[in-house]
């Protein structure tokens, strides 16, 4: 246990010696800036809460397309309550908006048996429906400034904070030393580097952000080692099994959906009122799909899908703030298909290796002769990225084994 | 697997709902028979922008005019045959002329008019239809964008100025390629940052604001402190930003789009809103049905294809211009500058271009 940690936080540190590397060498100083580790985090949140909801459904055994059409629920009561009520309202009404979709969900897969993908794509085309409708009845013609069929007025604030002494944060009013931020302001290479990492990852964060953060080892723990959590996965590995043990099965798998659809709503509150300041009709904009996909890859556990999400977060964040950061990331890319090359060929794969090594020159060869990358180029590395990155971390996928198959009680399997 | 005996087979009956904009039905006048039908663009009615905007020409036309109305609404993601659907109801109706709002529409619109050749129709922000019977209401955005651009060179300390466009479209790169060149033909020196939200077809870049606002955040800590959003819904990200750079000691001045954005932003948004590049959708409605009502087609040669015919409306014609609101223009003593370049777009001595430098 020690051993892995140990080699984990090896990875990290090389990992960040690459990166201030490949900064001092092309001078992209987003590349480890605090802005674009701030606006990674804001990024990646809604989506790893997707996926956290995919994941509490589909270890259930209950497949959960309709985790978009859910987040969509959760925008809009996010800007409706947000705006009425104050912020944490709105993203107390996203969470039940959430789980109200859920339930649909629940009672058509886990009740009347429905297919699952079936009923998640009904609740997708649905939820758009349903909020545009309520929109209209209470936007429509009130005179409220900003308000209007596609949008909701603005919300207010939920207010941030940063660790005390180490990232500025205010503790009862004080405001505290900026540590990192001051080291990283200094310009010495590495340490100044992982100094903004860091600042940007623990300063000026919304106080949904931590929550949302603390979900995940909470999930963790919930699931691999409570009762609750055995029986939840029982009833996605061998519901027959389970019910044979006295588990209510049915009760189970509703609890995880609901829990699902909780979680798809908080994501919708979280792009609602702290990413943005408002409900905007298709604000979602597929972070739902990514979010399930991010659970796929993730290999259905929360430490793989929040790692799924940060690095989709991360190059989403550098394309958007700087075209010239994602030209020099290429150099980043090539160094660690280089050292994966030495990896492969140490481990005996000589023709992995191989093939390795000349995707990195290949990359390499990108970044020495063009200057600068196209703009529709720009916009898909974030999904290029985590896709080439989770395809070579990840290469055995093992689903709940019976994810997605209707489960009767008294049925045999 | 064995199923248990009792199936139970519960049939989901999706019924899509048509979210039809209410029907807005002035009382019919004897005198005219003359029935307007206007399709609004995604968003519909109360959008407080461009679709309000044309629904305001479409009053104005109703009171003044006395004509007849009628309206219907596209759905988001609704499909292509659904607009079509919805203009062919309308022409079936008798309604003509029919306007359709937005570039959305140009597929929908080529169609039913080939299908209607008696019916007028005009499509606002295309011009790609050469049918006798459609009018391609289009704007002169590089003109307001140039104006946008004189404001922000002029208004910007730094010389670092940042444009925020939704989807990477031509229509959208005509924005663009105003906004830069109003600022490089007020201050040489001046950069300006360009950035899309997305890139087609992927068109979400209209109405996510937490993205435009991490690109906007992008902007300011690279020092820009001007920044020009011509990004539908998404802009907001845009204005947001904007209040907290300003709260963190940065100020940021914002440029709306298509209305004047000052109206309907929020308190906090309005100190740092500079002015906003407002497209007159309502003068090009109004233009179009008070042309058909005294039997007059709105039908000049747009020069950009044989058979394409409408009107540009420009800055000449009152069709595009900046919002005075808020007054910063004054109070900054930039008013001067943008009506003298004004002056010198109407009377073609400047002449702006339509596609950004490569």
């Amino acid at each position: 246990m020690k051993s892995r940690s140990m080699r984990w936080s090896a990875y990290g540190i090389l990992g960040v010696l690459v990166f201030s590397l490949v900064r001092a060498i092309t001078g992209s100083s987003d590349l480890t800036s605090v802005g674009t580790f701030n606006a990674a985090l804001l990024l990646a949140i809604p989506i790893a809460l997707a996926g956290l909801g995919g994941l509490f459904s589909e270890r259930a055994g209950v497949v959960n397309i309709g985790l978009e059409g859910m987040m969509v629920m959760g925008t809009w009561a996010a800007g409706f309550w947000g705006y009425q009520r104050g912020p944490w309202m709105g993203i107390v009404m996203a969470v039940i908006f959430g789980t109200i979709a859920a339930a649909v969900h629940a009672v058509a897969t886990i009740s009347f048996g429905v297919d699952h993908v079936v009923s998640g794509v009904a609740i997708n085309l649905i939820a758009p429906g349903i909020v545009r409708y309520l929109s209209v009845i209470v936007y429509q013609d009130s005179n409220i400034p900003g308000a209007g069929p596609t949008q909701s007025p603005s919300v207010q604030s939920i207010g941030s904070n940063g660790l005390p002494f180490l990232s500025g944060g205010h503790v009862l009013g004080w405001q505290s030393p900026d540590l990192l931020g001051s080291i990283g302001a200094k310009g010495w290479f590495f340490i100044s580097d992982i100094s903004r990492i860091l600042r940007g990852l623990t300063g000026d964060v919304s106080y949904v952000t931590m929550l949302c953060l603390l979900l995940f080892p909470l999930s963790w723990y919930l699931l691999w080692r409570t009762k609750f959590g055995l029986r939840l996965r029982s009833a996605g590995e061998a519901p027959v099994a389970a019910e044979s043990l006295g588990v209510n099965v049915y009760r189970v798998k509703y609890i995880g959906v609901l829990i699902s659809g909780a979680l798809a709503g908080l994501a919708g509150g979280f792009l609602a009122i702290v990413a943005s300041s408002n409900y905007q009709e298709g604000q979602t904009g597929g972070r739902g799909f990514i979010g399930l996909a991010a659970m796929l890859f993730g290999n259905w556990r929360p430490g793989g899908l929040l790692m799924g999400s940060a690095l989709f977060g991360f190059s989403d964040a550098l394309q958007l703030r700087a075209s010239d950061a994602v030209h020099s990331a290429l150099l980043v890319i090539a160094i660690g298909f280089a050292v994966y090359a030495v990896a492969q060929w140490r481990q005996g794969r000589r023709v992995g290796g191989a093939v390795t090594l000349a995707l990195g020159l290949g990359v390499f060869a990108l970044f020495t002769y063009v200057k600068e990358l196209p703009g529709p180029f720009v916009t898909m590395t974030p999904y290029v990225t985590t896709l080439v990155v989770l395809s070579l971390a990840t290469q055995r996928l093992r689903m709940p084994a019976k994810d997605g198959v209707p489960y009767r009680k008294g049925g045999d399997s | 697997m064995r199923l248990s005996k009792r199936v139970l087979t519960a049939a989901i009956a999706v019924t899509t709902v048509a979210l039809a904009a209410p029907a807005a039905m002035a009382p019919a006048n004897a005198k005219t028979t003359v029935k307007v039908g206007l399709a609004f663009d995604i968003g519909g009615r109360g959008d407080k922008s461009f679709n309000d905007s044309a629904y305001a020409g479409l009053v104005k036309a109703q009171k003044l005019l006395k004509v007849v109305t009628k309206t219907v609404s596209a759905t988001a993601g609704g499909a292509a045959t659904e607009r079509e659907d919805k203009l062919r109801l309308l022409a079936q109706a008798g309604y003509n002329p029919i306007i359709a709002v937005g570039f959305l529409y140009a597929d929908s619109v080529k169609k039913v008019a080939t299908e209607f050749p008696k019916t007028r129709f005009a499509i606002i922000d295309d011009a790609s239809i050469a049918l006798p019977n459609v009018s391609s209401l289009v704007f002169a955005e590089e003109q307001g964008s140039y104006l946008a651009g004189v404001a922000a060179a002029k208004a910007s300390k730094s010389g670092k100025i940042g444009y925020i466009g939704g989807v990477r479209i031509p229509l959208l790169q005509k924005f663009e390629a105003g906004f830069v060149a109003g600022v490089k033909a007020t201050r040489k020196s001046a950069t300006v940052d360009v950035k899309y939200v997305s890139e087609p077809p992927d068109f979400t870049g209209f109405a996510d604001p937490a993205k435009a606002k991490v690109i906007a955040k992008g902007m300011t800590d690279a020092g820009a402190d001007v920044i020009y959003s011509a990004a539908g819904g998404s802009g907001k990200g845009n204005f947001e930003n904007a209040t907290e750079a300003s709260a963190a000691g940065k100020p940021v001045w914002t440029i709306g789009v298509d209305s004047d954005q000052y109206l309907t932003a929020s308190a906090a948004e309005k100190k740092h809103m500079l002015t906003s590049m407002v497209k007159h959708v309502d003068v090009a409605v109004f233009d179009m049905i008070s042309a058909f009502v005294k039997g007059k087609k709105v039908a000049d040669n747009l020069g950009v294809g044989a058979g394409i015919t409408g009107r540009r409306y420009n800055l000449k014609n009152n069709g595009v211009g900046l919002a005075t609101s808020g007054g910063y223009l004054k109070k900054l003593k930039i008013a001067a500058a943008v009506n003298a370049a004004a002056a010198k777009i109407k009377t073609g001595v400047i002449k702006v271009p339509t596609v950004p430098a490569a």
